[in-house]
């Protein structure tokens, strides 16, 4: 089972980078134009949404591609300076070489280099001083200290990784596999003054952080229900009407872990007169057997009616998973032995997860101007992101704009064009992103072939 | 020591490309007296030694680390009470007790000649460049005095150290 526990964190950790793929990104030049909004039906709308998948499309969204292929610029550019046969040696990797920079290695986790950054976020470069002495601990980050978290902070997404079923007249019966995690580490008001402000360490003072982190992943037989409850007035030839969806999930955790605890040190009086004492208290709960069990559910509805559409929808309702084989373990740090050390505090008991809420609401013009003004709201499970894009067509000419606020709350500005050609459309896209531990935003150039 | 040490690298790992300074005040890891020799020695006998070793544990990841630069002050002060002659006091770091009081020390300062009640200031610094001595989780201090004496009465009085720091220039490869 602890095999069980590690293959869940890598794929986490592996999957670490779709949280913006998915959230906040996008493989699509044009959205990346637009701040990162969807003027069409995307895979989007229908994961987050299950009226959607009654909308046949027929009145099939006025500049929308069939689909989109991505230039990946930035893999071209990320694989000419970092050769893949010289990867084990490559500086960015390895902690061994003088110019390894833990700043740009996190910075690639939290913005995968699909495309080209025309502006990088910059990585501080400053000295960092320690000054020990006996009655002083002093700590001084420089220009560093702006990478001092203010809040807490971490990774967390809700993703299906596959959905797949049959169905008949609206009905939908399948399975759907789920992967969620979410890693949130708090810097304690103590040890953030210190780190921030203070820079001075205190005489008995506990520093530390908080951690918690949790990863599941399972799948869920499915049963849903998705239709057009009333035609609108375009007729049936249209897409008009209000629809409506469902979704019932009997979800099956094949595996899952959770890591809580404060881990620091604290200080003696004087300051360093003696060795500090590690404060490190932690819980693992890991599930002993597959199939924490429970249900839940999904909720939709669409409303379009000629150039203008709306709709909402909410996942995971109610969605709490009963593990009937949990081990508890205590971590701590034996101060003799100087070393971790861990027990097992209950071998076989119950506990509960939650799957987070996530939800998605948009809206959609299309003007008959060549005009699309959309706008969504998204939630994947860590934070709220606030989109709104337009485009505007004249001929083959494209042109987009669009301003969001990203799950940092942070505010970030797309533009973009294109030029489409018969059935292929070039298009190219700008965005600021604050994928990274800098507070200065960075710019992405997204390209992208469009097939019509 | 060990686990403050890593803690305060884990935080600082995440710092860039630029330097960790690592000022250390040696002195104040010392007892009263390591730092307090007091010597009374016969007059006219050979150069006569007093030494004190101590231990210091480093930041763990030291040892992958590259030294940029080190440099190391200390000063102290001579009081002399009777007879005559003169004082060495010599600062060495080793990463090994048996590899102190080896070779040229890193600080080394002499009281020059006195005789009777005097009080003579000492101190010297020092800077050397990528010394592998400090690439290690656990440095070694030996502080040694020499004293020689002039023919004639005991030499007594004491030699009192006031400060010594070192400043450690790390390139960053800390963890």
């Amino acid at each position: 089972m602890r095999t069980g526990v590690v293959a869940v964190a890598l794929t986490v950790l592996a999957l670490a980078p779709t949280r913006a793929a998915h959230a906040q990104f996008s493989f699509d030049a044009r959205r990346i134009g637009m701040g990162g909004v969807s003027l069409g039906r995307d895979g989007n709308a229908q994961r987050y949404n299950p009226a959607y998948r009654a909308v046949k499309n027929k009145s099939h969204v006025a500049g929308s591609p069939k689909f989109t292929i991505p230039v990946p610029l930035g893999l071209i550019q990320f694989f000419k300076d970092h050769p893949i046969n010289q990867l084990g040696h490559d500086p960015m990797f390895s902690p061994e070489s003088s110019a390894f920079n833990p700043v740009a290695l996190v910075n690639l986790v939290f913005n995968a280099p699909i495309f080209y950054e025309v502006k990088k976020a910059p990585t501080p470069t400053n000295d960092v001083q320690l000054t020990i002495g006996r009655n002083q601990l002093i700590v001084d980050l420089g220009a560093s200290k702006v990478l001092i978290p203010e809040q807490d902070f971490g990774l967390g997404t809700t993703s299906r990784l596959l959905d797949m079923g049959v169905g008949f007249a609206g009905f939908n019966v399948g399975v759907m596999g789920f992967l969620q995690y979410d890693v949130a580490i708090t810097l304690d008001s103590t040890l953030r003054n210190f780190l921030t402000n203070d820079s001075t360490a205190r005489p008995n003072t506990s520093y530390f952080v908080n951690t918690d982190g949790t990863a599941q992943a399972g799948f869920a037989p499915t049963v849903s229900y998705a239709g057009r409850l009333l035609r609108g007035a375009g007729g049936k030839d249209t897409d008009d009407g209000f629809y409506i969806g469902g979704a019932l999930h009997y979800y099956m955790g094949a595996t899952y872990g959770r890591g809580v605890g404060p881990a620091g040190f604290t200080t003696g009086n004087p300051v360093l007169a003696a060795t500090p004492v590690p404060l490190l208290n932690g819980n693992l709960y890991t599930s002993n057997k597959p199939f924490g069990t429970g249900v839940g559910g999904d909720v939709g509805v669409v409303w379009i009616s000629g150039p203008f559409e709306v709709g909402a929808g909410v996942n995971d309702i109610g969605a709490q998973l009963t593990w009937s084989h949990t081990k508890i373990q205590q971590f701590g740090y034996d101060t003799v032995a100087n070393k971790i050390v861990d027990s097992v505090i209950v071998a076989d008991t119950t506990s509960t997860t939650k799957l987070p809420i996530t939800y998605m609401a948009n809206a959609a013009l299309h003007m008959g101007t060549g005009t699309t003004v959309a706008g969504d709201v998204i939630n994947s499970g860590r934070g709220t992101i606030v989109r709104v894009g337009v485009e505007q067509r004249t001929g083959p000419f494209a042109l987009r704009g669009g301003v969001s606020r990203d799950q940092r709350k942070k505010m970030q500005f797309g533009f973009g064009g294109g030029l489409r050609l018969g059935p292929l459309g070039l298009d190219v896209g700008f965005w600021t992103h604050s994928n990274s531990l800098s507070t200065q935003r960075a710019i992405t150039m997204a390209t992208s072939i469009s097939i019509y | 020591m060990k686990a403050l040490a890593a803690a305060l690298l884990v935080l600082v790992a995440a710092c860039g490309q630029g330097n960790l300074i690592l000022n250390v005040d040696v002195l104040s890891f010392l007892t009263a007296s390591d730092s307090t020799t007091h010597y009374n020695v016969i007059g006219g006998l050979p150069p006569v030694d007093s030494t004190v070793s101590r231990r210091f544990s480093l930041p763990p990841g030291l040892g992958k680390s590259t030294v940029d630069s080190i440099s190391a002050n200390f000063s102290s002060q001579l009081e002399n009470l009777t007879g005559g002659g003169r004082v060495t006091l010599e600062v060495f770091f080793a990463k090994s007790q048996g590899g102190l009081f080896v070779g040229t020390p890193y600080l080394s300062d002499s009281s020059g000649h006195v005789t009777g009640v005097q009080t003579v200031p000492m101190g010297t610094n020092s800077l050397r460049l990528a010394d592998s001595v400090f690439t290690t989780d656990s440095l070694w201090v030996g502080i040694r005095a020499r004293i020689t004496t002039d023919v004639g009465p005991n030499m007594t009085g004491q030699l009192r150290l006031t400060d010594l720091h070192v400043r450690v220039v790390l390139k960053d490869k800390i963890i």
